[in-house]
């Protein structure tokens, strides 16, 4: 019943089928869109966006074990994300890394994500994770609306039905992060 | 609360199916196997599909994404959250899960809803107290169009139906809704809303059968005209056994319905969106009727078929100006017909309903409307049921307007309006409204409503007869004990407080409680009369007759309480509480001897408590549990009903699901004694089995 656990190292065997999988799986999903309403729902844009965040920030080399490590994208809290991230981001590569998906409840394993999405279910112990988080080279993503100022760096809010966000570049360079022009061209940029 | 409904209903978005989507997950290694095998016939019939579909989101850059429109999970939550009504809503997955095979059935899960199978053909469906055969409190609508049947005050639930599969979403208000949907939205308003054809491609098959469910199937196909016009049609059968009465004998209430329909929506312009759908029904029903007789003078009761027919044809036209302002016009036309040995009745409905909402400043969001229905009706008059005049056009004319306005931002909300409208019957009726909601906290609100709503006039209040049992008097005399209509009857009336609180501790819990004291005025009594001599029919007899009055008032107060907790994102709970205590006091004049004992026929406790358990390979185990406290006046005893779902999702396209029903006992009574020209029955133990089959259009 444990839903996602992180895989492990594949065999060719094994990535031929995934990658088999996966065409199947966007044919499928293209199929299956027929089935379902045109219009998305927020999360299925935030999620996304975590795969474009993964595109267009760099992390530093310490971030990663070794050049073969995978790109970890963690989930806390509540689980509005849940599928869609997966299918979203399943089998695709950041920067040359497998990109994984973990669902976390906290402690020392948020550290070792490279983004961390926070839902809005946690905002009550914002500060308390963002605490656990200081000094680690992880993107936080959140939806609180006191998000920034708690020390996260990247704040979805709707505008108009469309969905925007916040960077906190203070936070981001804390974290040893660079973001993109191309990324900070579209979001709002506000300072601690 | 009702412009929630409105404007829910008139979204033009839509809302994603975010459960759907999660079935979606990966699962084990096992079943990403057998995926790749479907999925990869999938892939050698499918190359075809080559457009790219908004859920391609990863090949979208993030200047792309930020123009993608989104509805939002958590605005729909917000407004929920802030509504101020008692409101329930029933999901797709809900319905699907339910293992329900009509519309009634579903209701159950509704808190504070009192369902009750009278025969196996015929349902007792309300929220706080009146239940009945004709529950004349509630007021129901599928996509907009009143299934309210204006004859007999009530809804002849055995004639409303669809394919299950194509239903959205079912909004539960208990407690009055008059401001907005008009009269007799008194103790609830029911809204049946179907999915857009747009969410309806490709086609569904289900078939299936059991012990009670003999054997059902149903057919749904949708497609696309051009690009910008979605389409979908559907057929559906089911053929359902008999019940069986208080000693276990077989009773002659089984049934079968067919029914097909349509629905077209044309996206004419980024603003207009046209919708153009009907449906066309006929069913066959067996019941046991009271019948008596004149010479010689008799009481029996008759198994007797009966026939009912009907179809409708709806077209509406929302227009939007701006994110502000948007219209709406529809027009339908239904039409429905009962048929048998006792009574043929007959009811043709028109009606034009036009709204407007604006958002005016930042403040206020108004909503106002008007609305023309006109009925007509006609009979083939019997000795034991006859309406005079056989045939009585009937004017309806309505207007009401409503404003929502933000007194404090995000924080408190006032809600004024009132309806206003002209009947054949009572003339002028107004049901005004006020509520107020407050959210103190994010996840938390209390709301507060007041309002008058009125259950008006129909025709078997006023110009119906009835001739409930035949005698032989002193020195031979036929006598017969007639219930006549009263021509001076008035509107029932209720004048409802209710207060409630929400909270949404996360999104895994959330909890709802309503409470409510509602006053009654004028409800409908049955006092003795004078006798009289009458020649018509021979042989002369005399009359005791037994007339329609409003010489009753009442007390009906309870709470509903609500709570759901999402213990796993694979294990889900719902559970409910409702209280009912309902008071009647007849007036002195009145000489009632039985009114006041209908109190009696709405359970004052009852529970449920809802499991949906999804396991590996996308194995589904449901199970409900229902306690309903008896019904006194009609001498039904408390009883527990454990209806479970076994289903198994087979890949995107195939479902198999066993279900169970009532599996506590052999037989139960729902609902008792003789009521509204029916014997109730008793609802037995069944299972059925059921296979859904979906494909895509166009491959």
């Amino acid at each position: 019943m444990i839903p996602f656990q992180p895989r492990q190292r594949r065999s060719l065997v094994a990535k031929i089928a995934r990658v088999i999988h996966i065409m199947a799986m966007c044919v499928g999903m293209c199929v299956v869109s027929d089935v379902q309403a045109q219009s998305l729902s927020d999360y299925q844009v935030k999620a996304a966006f975590l795969y474009n965040f993964a595109k267009f920030v760099e992390w530093p080399p310490e971030a990663f074990s070794d050049g073969g490590a995978p790109f970890v994208i963690g989930v806390v809290g509540e689980d509005p994300l849940s599928g869609d991230l997966e299918r979203i981001v399943g089998g695709k590569t950041a920067n040359g890394r497998r990109i994984i998906v973990r669902r976390l409840r906290g402690g020392q394993e948020l550290r070792n994500c490279h983004i961390l999405f926070i839902s809005s279910s946690e905002n009550y112990r914002l500060s308390q994770i963002m605490n656990s988080l200081q000094g680690a080279n992880t993107l936080t993503v959140g939806e609180a609306d006191e998000f920034t100022r708690h020390g996260g760096i990247i704040n979805f809010f709707e505008e108009n039905d469309k969905l925007r966000f916040k960077i906190n570049v203070n936070s981001a360079e804390r974290a040893r992060l660079k973001i993109s022009s191309r990324l900070l061209a579209l979001a709002r940029v506000v300072r601690d | 609360m009702g412009q929630f409904c409105r404007r829910y209903f008139y979204d033009k978005s839509g809302c994603p199916d975010l459960a759907r989507v999660t079935e979606l997950r990966f699962g084990s290694r096992m079943l990403i196997r057998i995926s790749n095998c479907i999925l990869l016939l999938v892939i050698m019939t499918a190359v075809a599909c080559a457009q790219t579909r908004p859920s391609e989101l990863t090949e979208l850059n993030p200047e792309e994404l930020m123009n993608v429109e989104v509805t939002s999970a958590s605005k729909k939550e917000e407004r929920l959250l802030q509504t101020s009504a008692a409101i329930h809503v029933i999901t797709q997955e809900d319905i699907r899960r339910s293992g329900a095979t009509s519309i009634p059935e579903l209701l159950r899960m509704v808190p504070g809803m009192s369902v009750s199978h009278i025969n196996a053909n015929v349902w007792a469906a309300s929220s706080r107290g009146f239940n009945g055969r004709f529950a004349n409190k509630m007021l129901v609508m599928i996509d907009g169009r009143s299934v309210y049947n204006s004859i007999t005050s009530g809804v002849f639930w055995e004639s409303q139906d669809t394919m299950l599969e194509d239903i959205e979403r079912v909004e539960v208000i208990r407690g009055p809704g008059a401001t907005v949907w008009g009269a007799n939205a008194v103790n609830g308003v029911i809204n049946i809303i179907t999915k857009k054809p747009q969410d309806t491609q490709g086609g569904v098959v289900t078939t299936g059968g059991g012990t009670e469910e003999k054997g059902f199937g149903s057919a749904r196909y949708g497609g696309k005209i051009g690009k910008n016009a979605a389409y979908r049609f559907y057929t559906k059968y089911f053929n359902r056994g008999n019940f069986v009465d208080a000693s276990g004998r077989k009773s002659v209430d089984q049934w079968d319905a067919l029914r097909g329909g349509f629905r077209v929506d044309w996206d004419a312009s980024e603003r207009d969106l046209l919708t153009v759908q009907g449906d066309i029904y006929r069913g066959d029903m067996g019941r046991t009727a009271p019948i008596a007789f004149l010479s010689p003078p008799a009481n029996g009761t008759v198994d007797v078929r009966t026939n009912q027919n009907g179809g409708n044809v709806l077209g509406r036209w929302n227009h939007f100006f701006s994110k502000k302002s948007d219209i709406s016009l529809q027009i339908y036309y239904d039409r429905w017909k009962l048929d048998d040995p006792i009574i043929t009745e007959g009811l043709d409905t028109f009606d034009l309903d036009f709204n407007h909402h604006l958002a005016v400043g930042k403040r206020n969001d108004v909503v106002w409307g008007l609305s023309y229905r006109y009925t007509t009706d006609f009979y083939r008059n019997s000795f034991t049921i006859a309406f005079q005049p056989t045939r009585r056009p009937l004017h309806l004319f309505t207007a009401f307007g409503q404003d929502e306005i933000t007194l404090v931002k995000s924080r408190l909300k006032l809600t004024v309006g009132s309806k206003f409208e002209h009947n054949g019957f009572t003339g002028f009726e107004i049901q005004p409204s006020l509520r107020l909601s407050w959210t103190p906290a994010r996840r938390q609100a209390v709301w507060a409503a007041f309002s008058r709503a009125v259950r008006t006039p129909a025709r078997n209040d006023t110009d119906i007869r009835i001739n409930v049992s035949a005698f032989t008097g002193q020195g031979g005399l036929p006598i017969v004990v007639a219930l006549l209509g009263n021509p001076k009857f008035k509107s029932e009336e209720l004048f409802a407080n209710e207060i409630g609180y929400r909270l949404q501790a996360n999104s895994r819990f959330t909890l709802d409680l309503a409470t409510f004291y509602n006053v009654y005025q004028d409800l409908r009594t049955v006092e003795p009369g004078n006798p009289f001599f009458e020649t018509s029919p021979q042989p002369s007899h005399l009359a005791i007759p037994l007339l329609i009055d409003n010489k009753m008032r009442g007390e009906v107060y309870g709470a509903e309480v609500a709570a759901n907790w999402r213990v796993t994102p694979f294990w889900k709970l719902n559970s409910s509480y409702s209280l009912l205590r309902t008071q009647f006091h007849l007036d002195p004049s009145s000489q009632s001897t039985e009114d006041e004992a209908t109190e009696g026929n709405s359970p004052r406790h009852q529970f449920q408590l809802r499991s949906n358990l999804t396991f590996a390979h996308n194995l589904e185990l449901d199970t409900a549990m229902y306690y309903v406290g008896s019904l006194p006046n009609l001498q039904v005893p408390s009883y527990t009903r454990v209806d479970t779902r076994f289903g198994w999702r087979i890949g995107e396209r195939l479902d198999l699901s066993v279900v169970g029903q009532n599996l506590l006992d052999n037989r139960h009574a729902e609902f008792g004694g003789q009521f509204q020209r029916i014997y109730s029955t008793e609802v037995k133990r069944s299972v059925y089995g059921k296979i859904t089959w979906r494909f895509n259009r166009g491959q």
